[in-house]
């Protein structure tokens, strides 16, 4: 049966054109590439190489950067192509995010032109893999009070110090990383042949399966001088890509609801129990018509958001609220998804598991549902309330 | 030369299809697709040209919506789009479609054209033959794949001892089965550069075809019968059962 996205509101009608095709073109994708491989890449732990080169192929990494052989297109595009990826799969989705958003936008907004050259062509096509080394183990939500330290020796830079759930780190050719030089935060580009420097793979994970997730270790790993990103310093370098990758996630969400809202809907259709399909009993009905009602919601959120990053009228508070709200309902429904399966829900048969325990994740990286709420907070009354000094 | 591919939208292959009022309803088809032997011949058509073969124009009959599918065509390498607007191709006979077609053919000065064997929806097979005969031209059917062979063109065809191939010269018609030629995906740049190819669209008319009389009239669509329910065995000592039913009533062993 061909895919039928839930679009209660007729979201579809408010798209270009060249949306639509890009959105139709990434869904036909997953549908022939994800679909049908994703529960096996999940039980290997992988991400088949085949889907790096397809997504270079199709020309959709860095989707919303403009020049240096990159997309150019605009936030919603970018938003569409998030939603489909994450209808197959957030581990895919987390692929092309981190990409774009998290390791491509830094060199694209904060690096050097002989950077921006050497480096985006050939991320955008794929031959070059990015991650983005923020977390470290012993601080994920207050990242600015990292350890990770840079010197400078005159001719080269040394980085020491570990990074922690890098998504990408075994696989990329190379890594932006966030290091103290004298105190103040800077991005680093580092190669994975730099000398010192070491992505050994987590393992263990009963989320994002099929996503690469990996330590970025630096003992002494020296590094050319031109590898520091030159016109960013602070917490607003990492935080800018995270805005993007927020958005992106934000679309991502509603289309791993879809993909769960559709497979309950067809089950509570075929299933018989009492003599009657359990969609005829009212407290099933009561659960469709909430995850309908949340997807609806959650897409008029990403929407209107799209607008505005495309106007340049948002704020990183948007943003949040977006990437809060969309995550958390998604999750919601995949759990309520679950539900609605009985038994079958737990089998790799349905994608309703599989995206239930990826959502857990997408809801703690790219900054905790809690951290969104205390950045609303804020926002609100004007009073920080991360930590108790102020 | 330039090269011209017949493309017609019909009803995925996947999408429900409903009767209602003796007529399928087009409205509740939720998804629209490029014929499938129409995508084998657009990319051997991409193909041909991309081995230094002329322009490729893109030519369809149809309802308003088919444009997009002109545009998923230029997407993947049309030069140029052409599209006769016809809101109610069922109202058509297929001498109708073929004239409009080898008009619109001729308009684009191509003499080679490539087609898919037939609609997945009609399933009709005589556009390919009734527009090579229009155009004075050769035809050759089930072809899987095309390629320049000096100054002709070697098609390569499916028969009954194997396959075959048979050098042609334009003007020709190539009709498709599904191939062994991958299909290409679009990509965004492919995607970007649509936007900048507008269809040309023209009426019957303006193609000095008249359709004010059609030999067929459809008396009324009717859903294909309901598949009996599949029946369920349990158990080793259903074996009996199910090997006299595969022997007796299946006919199968
Ligand atoms: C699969 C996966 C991939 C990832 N990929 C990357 C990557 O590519 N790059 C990268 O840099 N990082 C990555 N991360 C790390 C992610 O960003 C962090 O896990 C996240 O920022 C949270 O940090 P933490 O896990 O240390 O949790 P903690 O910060 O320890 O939080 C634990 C709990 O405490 C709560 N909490 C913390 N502080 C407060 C407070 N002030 N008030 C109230 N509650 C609070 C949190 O909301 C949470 O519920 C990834 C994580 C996962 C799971």
């Amino acid at each position: 049966m061909a895919y039928e996205a839930l679009d209660f509101y007729d979201i579809d009608s408010l798209l270009t054109d060249e949306e639509r095709m890009v959105r139709d073109m990434v869904r036909d994708w997953v549908d022939e590439k994800i679909l049908p491989n994703i529960e096996k890449a999940c039980r290997d732990g992988v991400f088949p190489d085949e889907w790096r080169v397809d997504l270079g192929e199709m020309g959709i990494l860095g989707a919303p950067l403009k020049g240096y052989g990159c997309p150019g297109l605009s936030y919603i595009a970018y938003g569409l192509i998030c939603q489909e990826l994450e209808r197959g799969d957030s581990g895919v989705r987390s692929f092309a995010s981190v990409q774009g958003s998290l390791a491509m936008y830094p060199i694209w907004d904060f690096g050097s032109e002989e950077q921006k050259n050497h480096y985006l062509p050939k991320m955008t096509t794929g031959e070059w893999i990015g991650c983005f080394g923020l977390t470290e183990p012993d601080y994920g939500s207050n990242p600015g009070d990292m350890i990770t330290r840079a010197e400078d020796k005159g001719d080269h830079y040394l980085l020491n110090g570990a990074k922690m759930w890098i998504t990408n780190g075994t696989i990329a050719d190379l890594a932006v990383v966030w290091a103290k030089l004298d105190g103040v935060i800077r991005g680093f580009i580092v190669e994975k042949n730099d000398p010192g420097f070491t992505a050994p793979e987590m393992t263990g994970k009963h989320s994002l399966k099929a996503s690469v997730t990996s330590e970025l270790v630096f003992q002494d790993c020296k590094i050319p001088k031109d590898r520091m990103l030159p016109h960013v310093k602070g917490l607003k370098g990492p935080f800018s890509c995270l805005n993007n990758a927020r958005f992106g996630i934000s679309w991502g969400a509603v289309g791993a609801a879809q993909s769960c809202f559709n497979s309950a809907r067809e089950y509570a259709l075929s299933r018989i129990q009492f003599d009657h399909p359990i969609a005829s009993f009212q407290l099933v009905q009561n659960k469709l018509a909430w995850m309908l009602r949340e997807i609806t919601k959650a897409q008029l959120l990403a929407y209107h958001l799209g607008k505005k990053k495309d106007e340049g009228t948002w704020i990183p508070e948007h943003i949040s609220l977006a990437k809060m709200n969309n995550v958390d309902i998604a999750l919601e429904i995949a759990r309520m998804a679950r539900d609605i399966h009985g038994a079958n829900g737990i089998l790799d048969e349905y994608p309703v598991m599989r995206h239930m325990a990826n959502l857990e994740s997408v809801k703690t990286y790219e900054g905790t549902h809690d951290i969104h709420n205390l950045i609303l907070g804020r926002h609100i009354t004007g009073i920080q309330a991360f930590t108790r000094e102020s | 030369m330039g090269i011209a591919v017949l493309l017609k939208q019909v009803p995925d292959t996947t999408a429900k299809i409903s009767v209602s009022g003796g007529r399928v309803d087009e409205s509740a088809v939720s998804k629209w697709s490029m014929s499938p032997y129409d995508e084998y011949a657009l990319e051997s058509a991409l193909q041909l040209k991309e081995s230094g073969g002329g322009d490729l124009v893109a030519i369809t009959c149809g309802p308003a919506r088919a444009v997009k599918m002109l545009t998923d065509a230029a997407a993947v390498g049309a030069d140029s789009l052409i599209h006769i607007l016809v809101e109610d191709l069922s109202a058509l006979d297929s001498t109708q479609v073929q004239a409009i077609l080898a008009a619109a053919v001729a308009h684009s000065g191509s003499d080679i054209v490539f087609c898919g064997k037939q609609a997945a929806d009609t399933n009709a097979g005589s556009t390919g033959p009734g527009v090579a005969h229009l155009m004075d031209a050769s035809c050759v059917t089930m072809v899987s794949e095309v390629t320049p062979d000096g100054g002709s063109l070697m098609a390569m065809r499916a028969s009954p001892n194997g396959n075959e191939r048979v050098s042609v010269s334009a003007p020709c018609v190539f009709a498709f089965d599904k191939g062994i030629i991958e299909l290409r995906r679009p990509n965004v740049r492919g995607i970007m550069m649509a936007k900048k190819k507008v269809a040309e669209t023209l009426g019957p008319a303006d193609l000095g075809v008249d359709i004010s009389t059609s030999s067929v009239s459809i008396v009324g669509h009717t859903p294909p019968p309901q598949k009996p329910p599949g029946q369920k065995f349990e158990g080793a000592d259903s074996v009996a059962a199910v090997v006299s039913k595969l022997r007796d009533e299946a006919n199968v062993i």
